[in-house]
């Protein structure tokens, strides 16, 4: 089984998108931003996560990833993917907390020749930190759980669509000429398909730890 | 504020990249409500979990997205250059541009010093290179050269050009091997050597 998650994922295209809120942000509109923030949180702490051992330090090296990025955002022009840039600066701000710390950086090679992501004696484990208590962890399991069981309940052209775009990572005209329908009707699947899904998922995320929003 | 169903499709189109023109202005232009943030965390949520369900184990997102409001409160965005648009990328070497424009007037400046010391060399009547060049001897003495130099006072021991006079007969051989018009070289051998 490889791990993916240490090396850049796949990631969907957006590109203008990104690009559209960037500048937006550089212009002087934070909410931009922060959609940014929201939308690469998870990816970005993961990474984080798998390059540090004390995962409590995994918010705090987020949140300096994330404001580094805001800093530098007039060097982003648009040559790589935002993902791609904000990933160097997640690894870098990361590897210097490390240093900070005096700790040795554990940086997950994936791709490393010989390096097998089966041996568990390769890995250090994590610590569950204060952050992972046992309640969040059953919570992310229930959120994971309840988007999978929403999946399987919609009906079978908007699950395929929705499938094409968030795993198999097709653009809306690949995914029109896959399922031999208008652009217009892939995006109207997709879009439904996210809103039976979200109708499960928003009362978990409200309700857990109060508001998490 | 609520979006309606027509504005949160173009936020979920928005989320995969797929707006253009109009309808990109229409859903940024929702970006700033707490009705978009919402959806849009929603959607990325699933996506997310979708592609990897451990992603579904953040830390607090409201609590990160606090924090970084407030450090982006204190650290204003430098104002940036206007941006290329994503499909004319700026050349590879865009950045070393300045330094290449320094380098340009540094050697222009080079040339330009080269060329007026030279100017003024030649201005200055045939140089000295061009003598030694000849291969012949100078048409006159130094002394000579320097009389004939106009109004020109040379303030000099009046005992060394006596002492010069006297023995001239026995002046050795330049040190540079050739007639040197702007050295003098005196020499003082003793007779009985």
């Amino acid at each position: 089984m490889t791990d993916s998650s240490s090396v850049a994922p796949a990631e969907p295209r957006a590109p203008d998108a990104d690009f559209e809120l960037v500048q937006r942000s550089i212009a002087g509109d934070q909410r931009a931003f922060e959609l940014l923030v929201i939308k690469y949180q998870r990816r970005i702490e993961r990474l984080i996560a798998r390059m540090v051992r004390d995962t409590d330090l995994v918010p705090d090296i987020a949140q300096e990833t994330f404001i580094r990025a805001y800093r530098a955002l007039h060097q982003f022009r648009g040559e790589a993917q935002f993902y791609t840039w904000l990933y160097r600066i997640a690894v870098n701000t990361a590897k210097k907390a490390l240093l900070d710390l005096k700790r040795n950086p554990v940086v997950y090679e994936g791709a490393a020749p010989g390096g097998d992501e089966d041996d568990e004696t390769s890995r250090p484990r994590r610590e569950q930190s204060t952050e992972e208590t046992p309640e969040t962890v059953l919570a992310a399991q229930e959120i994971a759980r309840a988007v999978n069981a929403a999946m399987e309940a919609l009906p079978v052209d908007l699950r395929q669509a929705v499938t094409l775009r968030e795993i198999e990572g097709l653009s809306y005209e690949e995914i029109a000429e896959a399922m031999d329908c208008p652009i217009g009707t892939v995006r109207s699947r997709i879009f439904r398909a996210r809103e039976a899904i979200s109708a499960r998922v928003r009362p978990m995320l409200e309700n857990q730890s109060g508001k998490r929003w | 504020m609520e979006l309606d169903e027509k504005q949160r499709e173009l936020l979920s189109a928005l989320a995969d990249g797929e707006l253009q023109g109009d309808e990109l202005a229409q859903a940024l232009a929702l970006c700033g409500s707490d009705g978009a943030t919402a959806c849009w965390r929603d959607y990325h949520l699933i996506g997310d979990v979708l592609r990897a369900p451990e992603l579904a184990g953040s830390s607090d997102s409201a609590r990160l997205l606090l924090r970084v409001r407030g450090a982006m409160a204190e650290v204003p965005v430098p104002a940036a250059p206007a941006m290329p648009p994503p499909g004319l990328p700026p050349a590879a070497n865009d950045p070393l541009f300045r330094w290449k424009m320094v380098a340009g007037f540094a050697s222009l400046a080079a040339v330009a010093a080269i060329g007026w010391n030279s100017l003024s060399v030649l201005q200055e009547g045939t140089p000295q290179g061009a003598q030694l060049a000849s291969g012949q001897p100078p048409r006159t003495a130094a002394v000579t050269e320097m009389a004939q130099a106009g109004p020109q006072t040379m303030l000099r021991d009046p005992r060394l050009d006596e002492l010069l006079a006297a023995h001239k007969q026995y002046g050795g051989a330049s040190a540079l091997q050739m007639p040197a018009g702007f050295l003098r070289n005196a020499t003082f051998e003793a007779p009985q050597r």
